[in-house]
């Protein structure tokens, strides 16, 4: 049973968290597609950077706000931590579309294509759960699925890795995608974040 | 005859060889690592790759790594020694061969370069001498190259390909290939119409085994259409085998129009 307040409490930090959900999963969407059509789409790259810059514009906001509100809907050190968890998502989603370009790759591996795809679905779970943050409800099918998700990506990403040294591959080839690789490994490891803080959220409130 | 004017060995003269490729890519098979630093050194400070193993691995992978020369000390491979080198001559016949190994008999000698083998330098020697024969064998392999058929163009549709130029023509005009997928194309259009997997394309053109799941060959192969598509829209080259790998086979397409341009030959049909 929902608990009673007799004070307001500030409902922007929700609407915050909504813009941020859509901000990751634009940023993974984009990479999805960059990583598809890869090098031609090497423009799309930036549209991403964008999204990186809009969620730190975001995490700033939530942060502000946190510093000028007296009474959270949530606890200060949850929406801090959620906050960073989410930018964490975009930042090394980020890096991975910049290693991209960065390192010259002249193609895409299959692995680091199954890779943006868990990160997309992971990302878009993450903001159907945050849509639903305000009533504390029906989170659990989501946050679930985010765990399912990461250990899927794990699955990939060592896979990933025993080919890469397999022996006999371009030493270059290792160094480049090994680098990738991790980005997008830290990116699913950071929705899976994400989730666990968004349990522990709603834990507190039923 | 008149003893040989002394040269400090070194100078700039004797390591610039105007007739050696400009960037050769070397492969030196030998455990002895003072000698391979040296080595090493000599060779970067041309302007070439230098590949060290130091243990003899398979002759295909000697091969896959697609160096100009391979010198190699073989008393390391003990009683396989002869297997092997004959092997790797005829694995690659553009790859020079240079052995530098301890003091042999003629009897030894003889029989190395008859399997193939292009020079032999016995240790102790200095790292320049083997470096300047090397060049020595790069040079000959250069003049063979150049009068051998390999330098032919292949013609197949109103493809006309160039391996001299690194360029491929239609009507006159050259498609402006990159390195990477003007050889892409001439390794198809090599294998006369035969399926190639795309494992054995990464090798003969990038060099290295391919990693499970890289997409470059059919990236390369997607660049490389567009190109051809472009140049000579009413003909197909590459075709597809799907899960395996490419054919080069030029085919007029459905579209185009009935005759061929004059003094074209295609390939049939598979």
């Amino acid at each position: 049973m929902a608990r009673l307040s007799l004070v307001p409490k500030d409902r922007e930090f929700f609407r915050l968290f909504d813009e941020a959900g859509t901000n990751i999963l634009r940023a993974a969407q984009l990479l999805d597609q960059l990583m598809k059509s890869w090098p031609e789409a090497g423009g799309l790259g930036r549209d991403i950077l964008i999204c990186e810059q809009e969620g730190d514009r975001i995490t700033h906001d939530i942060i502000h706000r946190l510093n000028s509100t007296s009474v959270t809907p949530i606890d200060r050190e949850d929406i801090f931590a959620l906050a960073s968890g989410l930018d964490d998502i975009v930042d090394f989603t980020e890096e991975a579309a910049d290693f991209m370009g960065l390192y010259n790759i002249e193609a895409p591996m299959e692995q680091a294509l199954q890779l943006t795809r868990v990160l997309e679905d992971s990302c878009r779970n993450i903001a159907q759960a945050l849509e639903r943050l305000r009533g504390f409800q029906d989170l659990n099918h989501y946050l679930v699925e985010v765990n399912r998700l990461e250990n899927e990506g794990d699955r990939i990403t060592r896979e990933a890795l025993a080919s890469l040294f397999s022996g006999g591959i371009d030493p270059m080839v290792v160094i480049r995608w090994k680098d990738i690789f991790d980005r997008l490994e830290h990116a699913i490891d950071a929705t899976e974040k994400v989730a666990n803080i968004l349990e522990g959220i709603v834990v507190k409130h039923t | 005859m008149e003893p040989l004017e002394s040269v400090p060995v070194g100078t700039p003269d004797q390591t610039s060889p105007s007739a050696a490729p400009a960037a050769a890519r070397v492969a030196i098979i030998d455990s002895d690592s003072g000698f391979v630093r040296v080595l090493v050194k000599r060779v970067g400070a041309v302007g070439w790759q230098s590949h060290v193993l130091s243990s003899a691995p398979p002759v295909e992978e000697v091969q896959a790594l697609r160096q100009h020369a391979v010198v190699i000390d073989p008393a390391m491979l003990g009683p396989e020694a002869w297997t092997y080198l004959g092997r790797l001559c005829a694995a690659s016949p553009s790859q020079a061969v240079v052995v530098c190994t301890g003091p042999t008999s003629v009897a030894q000698r003889v029989r190395g370069l008859r399997l193939g083998v292009d020079d032999w330098v016995t240790k102790p020697c200095h790292p320049e001498e083997v470096l300047a024969r090397v060049e020595a064998a790069l040079r000959a392999r250069q003049i063979a190259a150049a009068g051998s058929e390999e330098a032919e163009p292949t013609v197949a549709g109103e493809l006309e390909i160039r391996p001299e130029m690194f360029e491929a023509f239609v009507g006159g005009r050259p498609l402006g290939l990159t390195r990477r997928e003007f050889e892409l194309l001439q390794l198809l259009a090599s294998s006369a119409a035969r399926v190639i997997p795309r494992e054995r394309i990464y090798e003969r053109v990038w060099g290295y085994h391919m990693a499970h799941g890289d997409r470059s060959v059919d990236v390369f192969v997607r660049k490389l259409r567009r190109k051809l598509e472009a140049a000579s829209p009413g003909w197909q080259y590459v075709h597809t085998h799907f899960g395996v790998g490419y054919r080069f086979d030029a085919q007029e397409t459905a579209d185009a129009g009935e005759e061929p341009p004059a003094g074209s030959a295609s390939l049939p049909p598979a």
